[in-house]
């Protein structure tokens, strides 16, 4: 299935500055799955912030559907 | 002279924190007092409707050099102030284009790049001040 | 211990004297400076009781041991006094360049006394004080007064002022300095115009001394280099707090019409890539290594911001969405002196008591012409404004609707949704000055990371401890929140470099605990306890409808569970008070 995958915050150098890629993924692939296919290990990344799915937050290991977009962030933290 | 590096400044990266004439004055003056320091760089809102700035720092023109009457400064790729010579007669205060120089207790006090390597430069957060 | 200039500038406004002491080391050393250090001069000089607009109230600017030195972020002013708008005690942070003067004045703190008997302002240059006249200046706005100031002095002072909302004693007055930086929350600007002092002008010539400085600002340059300009902080000069919009938005807890709901379909129209196109300058405070100030120009509306949490209570929780109304109503709150979060909440509630016909204010959601004038008329007192300058707690006690009138103790919440980051109803309850989000940032561990659920009583009460002590010590040190990344072992070196004295992490994590109690002893001799640690009904009836946390509300079991573990965390009583042998070390 093809996804969309947007990157915020300092996240954007894995995407050498884009903010955005399409990518294709297997069926049933988690969040953190399909991060892993264009380079992203969560678990590996200090100030990985959290995830959202057409624009909701959403857990690491939810589900996508094909024609999702998934956006990453990294922590920001303030008020 | 060859390529001489120079203090440059780009007012769009400052920020305003006057992070450099605190170090300055801290390398050179012994404590954080930016009244004492040889680089003046400030931002201001004028009236809260403009962003101003008045950034006062030594680009080597050489002019206090080529006006000193007693010889009490040198210059080669930096300047240096000879206080045991210098008569704070003020000619090179009063004839600096960027108004940097600055008397104290009748002694001339003016950037020396501190040794080619600059601590104003090494602080700027945004990179304004920048040795080239 | 260094750093320091082991100097306090007493003033008492009512005999006009000006009188310098020694700084209080043996409290310094419990509680290093800003934050804490004003804490606890309060809690000693002050009786409990007092009536905060009265001459017995005292105001504190006080500054840090790194204030005046190359400490990244080391440049912000604590500015504390008892609270108007609460009857806690109540620190606020300001930005700008005033905390370096008042340092290189000389001093490490100005503590306010007394009253003026007509309208003055105080003058400091170094260690020359007078009482200046002030009535020319009285009614005048912050912007106006600060130029006023400015010019006749120059721009190497730094003046900081209270416009009319501090005048008219609202408990939402702020403090103005450097234009567009403010001293927010609880009413700090009615205090000093209790006082009848307009301004305090300030300039330094002085200096600050550290052990080994030449070795010391190499180390310090270091640290700049590979911790303060890390990306994870530098967000903030790229596009300062409007960077939190989005992630509010996405993460569920951006609040809509009230508090009423979350998220706003519309949200990109007044997004960080709106806003960020209008930029005209960067600014940063003295000694800022980050540099998060936008200024902006839309139209005809000028701010050194919005921030987020004036983006959020002018934008979708007014119901608004246009941009140039949010950064107008920005820029007309500061001139008036008047704290975005609280005035935003005021007015937002009156927009729900309107349209649900409990109370008619005359003021819709979305009607951002009026929003402007009401800002004004509650500045000035005038009006309907003289109604809502009230506070939405004491509103709610006279007209209704306080199930959803959104404060704690009296302060109101700032722009993060609890339902949508349980952890957050925790932090607002328990907070030393009402429902401030600066003392635990809950969402930074709730939403916006990839695995913490939010929407659970789980772990809480140790999360917000953690949170609220690290925040604790650093704003005692003085240093900004933005460098986010700054660790205890890293303040504990940088505590170590610049006074002299040996600073542990640990040593560290017990100032940012003490600051804690003292603060809540504070508030418990004004007989504050768990009663008093609430949240509105809103957030234990109302279910959330849109965004990731639809469906959402936090039960009351749940929510008290969070305060007793909480409670149980600090070593405090199931009642919320200090036991007497924990107090007898403070």
């Amino acid at each position: 299935m093809k996804i969309k995958i947007l990157l915020r915050g300092t996240l954007t150098k894995y995407f050498e500055g884009d903010k955005e890629r399409i990518a294709e993924i297997p069926d049933s692939c988690t969040a953190e799955e399909a991060l892993k296919l264009v380079g992203i290990d969560w678990t590996k990344i200090d100030n990985f912030g959290f995830v959202a799915i057409n624009g909701m937050r959403a857990m690491i290991y939810d589900k996508l559907k094909d024609g999702d977009e998934l956006k990453a962030y990294s922590k920001i933290s303030g008020g | 002279m060859g390529n001489v590096k120079r203090l440059r400044f780009t007012k769009q990266k400052c920020i305003g924190c006057q992070l450099c004439g605190q170090v300055c004055s801290a390398t050179h003056e012994g404590a954080f007092v930016p009244s004492k320091a040889r680089v003046f760089i400030e931002t201001y809102y004028d009236k809260g409707g403009d962003l101003k700035y008045k950034d006062s720092y030594c680009n080597l023109c050489g002019i206090c050099f080529k006006n000193c009457p007693t010889g009490a400064i040198s210059m080669d790729d930096k300047i240096l102030v000879d206080h045991d010579v210098c008569i704070g007669c003020g000619t090179c205060a009063a004839k600096c284009p960027r108004k940097v120089v600055r008397l104290r207790e009748e002694k001339s006090y003016i950037c020396d790049t501190c040794n080619g390597d600059p601590m104003c430069v090494k602080v700027c957060p945004q990179g304004a001040l920048i040795f080239e | 211990m260094l750093g320091y200039q082991n100097k306090v500038l007493r003033i008492d406004l009512s005999k006009k004297t000006a009188k310098t002491e020694p700084l209080r080391m043996d409290w310094a050393e419990k509680y290093i400076g800003s934050k804490g250090l004003t804490i606890k001069y309060l809690y000693e000089e002050l009786k409990p009781g007092i009536d905060p607009l009265s001459e017995d109230n005292k105001l504190i600017f006080m500054t840090g041991p790194m204030t005046g030195t190359t400490v990244p972020c080391s440049g912000k002013l604590s500015v504390a006094g008892k609270s108007p708008a609460t009857g806690t005690i109540c620190d606020c942070s300001i930005g700008g360049h005033a905390a370096l003067r008042i340092k290189y004045a000389g001093y490490d703190a100005i503590i306010i006394e007394g009253a003026l008997n007509k309208p003055g302002y105080l003058l400091i240059e170094d260690d020359n004080i007078s009482f200046e006249d002030g009535s020319e200046l009285w009614g005048k706005g912050c912007h106006e007064t600060e130029a006023i100031l400015i010019d006749k002095y120059d721009h190497d002072y730094s003046v900081l002022t209270i416009g009319p909302a501090g005048e008219t004693l609202s408990g939402m007055a702020c403090i103005t300095s450097d234009y567009y930086r403010q001293a927010g929350r609880g009413g700090m600007g009615s205090v000093m115009g209790s006082k009848n002092l307009k301004a305090v002008v300030v300039k330094g010539t002085g200096k600050v001394e550290i052990p080994n400085i030449v070795d010391a600002v190499k180390r310090i340059a270091e640290i700049e280099r590979e911790d303060t300009l890390l990306e994870d902080n530098t967000f903030v000069f790229d596009l300062g707090t409007t960077a939190f919009l989005e992630a509010c938005q996405d993460g569920g807890i951006l609040p809509y019409k009230n508090f009423s709901d979350t998220t706003d379909e519309n949200w990109t129209e007044y997004n960080g890539d709106v806003l960020m196109e209008k930029l005209a300058g960067k600014r940063g405070c003295g000694s800022c290594g980050l540099g998060c100030g936008n200024f902006l120009k839309i139209g005809d509306a000028i701010c050194e911001g919005p921030e987020y949490e004036t983006i959020a209570a002018f934008g979708p929780n007014a119901g608004n969405r246009d941009p140039e109304a949010i950064v107008k109503a920005n820029q007309v709150a500061d001139d008036m002196g008047l704290d975005t979060i609280s005035a935003g909440d005021v007015l937002n509630w009156a927009m729900e008591m309107t349209e649900k016909g409990i109370y008619d204010f005359g003021i819709h959601f979305g009607e951002m012409d009026k929003y402007i004038e009401y800002l004004k008329m509650m500045a000035k007192g005038e009006g309907i404004g003289k109604e809502l300058a009230m506070g939405v707690k004491k509103l709610a006690e006279k007209y209704g609707g306080s199930d959803f009138a959104m404060h704690v103790k009296g302060l109101e919440y700032p722009q993060y949704e609890p339902r949508g980051s349980w952890g957050m109803s925790l932090a607002y309850a328990v907070s030393d000055r009402g429902a401030c989000h600066m003392r635990a940032y809950a969402p930074n561990e709730e939403v916006f990371a990839a695995s913490i659920p939010p929407y659970t009583p789980e772990g809480k009460g140790e999360l917000v401890f953690n949170l609220a002590q690290f925040n604790a010590v650093k704003f005692s040190l003085c240093i900004c929140d933005f460098w986010a990344t700054l660790s205890m072992d890293t303040m504990a070196e940088l505590m170590t470099l610049v006074t002299g004295k040996e600073w542990t992490a640990d040593d560290m994590a017990e100032v940012g605990t003490r600051v804690i109690n003292i603060a809540r002893a504070f508030n418990q001799r004004e007989g504050f306890t768990a009663k008093d640690d609430t949240a509105p009904k809103r957030i234990f009836n109302d279910a959330l409808k849109n965004g990731p946390a639809a469906g959402q509300k936090i039960p009351e079991e749940a929510f008290e569970d969070m305060k007793q573990q909480y409670y149980a965390v600090m070593g405090w009583n199931a009642d919320g008070t200090l036991p007497d042998s924990l107090i007898a070390t403070l």
